[in-house]
């Protein structure tokens, strides 16, 4: 069905998906990883660092968004942690030309590029910030290298969002097939919205970089791909064998991860902690920053 | 709420309360804080029902989930959003399609994100059907896309195929001129013997070597009957393996029909006489064909013995000749009888060798059956044609047509 890219939505994929007639060395790829593997990953994940302290903290953008969505909360673990922000291949101000639909099509795809990450910096006692379906991507990547990680944290975690009697994950199959259609729906509205933003504000160059910045997928497809790799997963039998610690943070009223699912991660993860937030909705760090930091300082002080 | 809502302004408060759009504000946390009549009637919510609630829920399952990761992000991250699609879900859990603007701003203390929802009808119907149009277009796309590459396959298949067909021609080509030298060879093979008999039965006959007894005469009559009739049979065989084999020449030169006509009637005039058959020739003496004149005195020779043989005692056979085509470029001889006829749908076999119109008719009347198709070879060789029309117990017309000698 999506076989094809549209014309108008897939602006950027567009522009990164055909040859440039010149060959441009400064975004090249393929140039990037025949000399240094590690400086790719870092352009192709658009991955920032920043901070005074040492240990790594690894902050991961769920389904929808980019690394922008941190912005709230990272500035207060700049002062005792490195932080890093990345965005995953087909999110934010990646390199959407790097974009392979197989490599996408599931979690474990998205678990590489983390690791990718984490292996370029040569990161080790990790603690993973993981929002949404990232709390699962950064639970397949610790799997794989435990011993690079010293922590997980996760916030609005879902194993598996369609419900699968007697596990309740708060949505059934036709739920998922609606976003799907509103999605479909609204990346006509925004490329049409989004194209004349940019034009009129062609004297405000920063204006539209904000623009882009604040659309985390604007291509229809691999948003499509993104969203049927999250919410058709069922990770529930990684669960048991985490080996990393781990912090659940579960929000009061969350339609995508309601508290039964919170309460099945707690009950099935080792040496995991549950904590409930005040904060309502999917997205506490956007909506309830200074109670996400609080939290989440709370869990690492108490190491 | 309502006093939010109507302490501003009462002229405007009544005016948002019942503009045509459903207006509601929210705080970053979902929580509702105020919301217009109209979006309460658009929903079937009371308005005290909408107090406390979030807006997720006043949404279908799959906006939802749409809310929290695409749109709430954009208000929060841009402050604005703007055209986006949300089904609403209403309080007796149907859809309504709508289109949100929203802006998100600081009030009372408090970030307040407003929001107005325009209901959507045709709009949803066009927007679904051009979705529809785009997905057909792109499977349209991708079938032709398909069908070129079968195209492409099959097109080499084609090429592969008339490759091979070509080959299969050039053998069939082959074996065609093999089996027409094997024929001219064996042909002329045959006659040499056939002719040693011929000639050793005149000299039995003359009683060269001695008196022969009638009866010996009257066998070596027949044995010279059978003679003739092979060494005639072997003849036509050699004749048409010759035109097959393309061994014949055309000795090509101006020459006059009637002269032609005239020619060949001394050699048809016993057989006529003898089988009571009336005859005439009626040629204007100045048509003339750029021809080669023994071919086609051998073509009038067989069209007329044909048409004697086939034709009854008191019948008649008449030739004609006539010019032919739009500037006379052709001629036409036309050797026409009043026999038994060719029933229509044996007409187009006469020409094929070997075929005689039927069995009887080949017991009546002897011969190899490759006259007419050695006929017509002939005509063909030298740029003319030979046809026939024929109708039963009336009569048959063969034409022969030739390239004319036109005035220069």
């Amino acid at each position: 069905m999506w076989g094809r890219l549209p014309p108008v939505a897939c602006r950027l994929s567009s522009i990164a998906h055909r040859p440039s007639p010149i060959p441009d060395s400064h975004q090249s790829p393929v140039t990037m990883y025949s000399f240094n593997m590690d400086t790719s990953v870092l352009t192709r994940n658009n991955v920032r660092v920043f901070g005074h302290g040492t240990q790594p903290m690894l902050f991961a953008h769920g389904f929808g968004c980019d690394q922008n969505m941190w912005r709230y909360v990272t500035p207060a673990f700049a002062d005792d942690y490195k932080v890093i922000v990345f965005d995953y291949v087909g999110s934010g101000k990646s390199d959407l030309s790097a974009y392979d639909p197989k490599r996408y099509s599931t979690l474990a795809g998205y678990a590489e590029d983390v690791l990718d990450v984490i292996h370029s910096l040569d990161l080790t006692d990790i603690i993973l910030v993981g929002h949404s379906v990232s709390s699962m991507i950064g639970l397949l990547a610790a799997n794989q290298e435990p011993e690079r990680f010293a922590r997980l944290i996760m916030v609005g975690p879902s194993p598996r969002y369609i419900n699968d009697p007697p596990y309740v994950g708060g949505f059934e199959r036709k739920d998922i097939e609606g976003l799907l259609e509103t999605m479909e729906k609204n990346y006509i509205g925004w490329a049409n919205f989004l194209a004349p933003a940019i034009m009129k504000n062609a004297d405000r160059p920063e204006l539209s970089r904000e623009l882009e910045e604040s659309f985390c997928s604007t291509d229809p497809v691999i948003a499509r791909r993104f969203a049927e790799a999250t919410f058709f997963s069922d990770n529930r039998a990684d669960l048991a064998g985490i080996r990393v610690p781990s912090l659940i943070m579960q929000c009061s009223d969350d339609l995508i991860a309601p508290f039964d699912v919170g309460e099945y991660l707690h009950r099935t993860m080792p040496q995991s902690t549950l904590r409930v937030l005040q904060a309502t909705g999917h997205c506490p760090h956007m909506s309830h920053p200074e109670e996400t930091i609080g939290v989440i300082r709370e869990y690492l002080s108490g190491r | 709420m309502t006093d939010r809502l109507s302490d501003v302004d009462i002229g405007v408060d009544s005016l948002l309360d019942t503009a045509p759009c459903g207006f509601v504000s929210f705080a970053d946390d979902g929580t509702i804080r105020a919301a217009n009549t109209t979006l309460c009637e658009m929903l079937g919510y009371a308005r005290d029902e909408l107090q406390g609630r979030r807006l997720e829920s006043l949404l279908n399952l799959g906006s939802r989930i749409f809310y929290q990761t695409h749109f709430f992000p954009l208000v929060k991250l841009h402050g604005r959003a703007e055209e986006i699609f949300l089904l609403l879900r209403s309080k007796s859990g149907d859809d309504v399609a709508t289109l949100c603007n929203a802006v998100r701003r600081q009030r009372g203390g408090e970030w307040i994100t407003d929001c107005i929802f325009t209901r959507v009808y045709e709009r949803q119907k066009f927007e679904d059907a051009l979705l529809r149009a785009k997905k057909a277009a792109e499977e349209a796309n991708e079938q032709l896309e398909r069908q070129a590459m079968e195209l492409e396959m099959s097109e080499q298949q084609l090429l592969e195929q008339g490759e091979e067909l070509e080959r299969q021609r050039t053998l069939a080509e082959e074996a065609n001129r093999a089996k027409s030298a094997f024929l001219a060879t064996m042909s002329h093979e045959l006659r040499t013997p056939l002719n040693a008999i011929g000639g050793y039965v005149q000299l039995l006959e003359l009683g060269i070597q001695g008196p022969i007894t009638e009866k010996q005469a009257d066998s070596l009559v027949r044995i010279s009957r059978a003679q003739r009739h092979l060494l005639r049979l072997i003849n036509d065989v050699l004749n048409l393996a010759r035109i097959e084999a393309g061994r014949v020449e055309y000795n090509l030169a101006p020459c006059s029909l009637k002269e032609m006509a005239d020619a060949v009637l001394p050699m048809v005039e016993p057989q006529l006489q003898s089988r009571g058959v009336r005859y005439s020739v009626a040629i204007a003496p100045e048509l003339t064909a750029y021809t080669d004149h023994e071919k086609v005195q051998q073509i009038l020779l067989n069209l007329l013995s044909n048409a004697t043989k086939f034709t009854p005692a008191n019948g008649s056979v008449t030739v004609t000749g006539s010019a032919d085509g739009e500037r006379g470029e052709r001629v036409r001889l036309v050797v026409r009888d009043t026999g038994v006829g060719i029933p229509a749908e044996r007409l187009a076999q006469v020409f094929e060798p070997f075929v005689q119109v039927d069995d009887s008719h080949a017991r009546r009347a002897e011969g190899s059956g490759l006259g007419l198709a050695i006929s017509r070879d002939l005509a063909r060789g030298m740029g003319g044609e030979l046809t026939a029309e024929s109708e039963v117990n009336v009569g048959s017309a063969f034409t022969l047509t030739l390239p004319a000698l036109l005035p220069t």
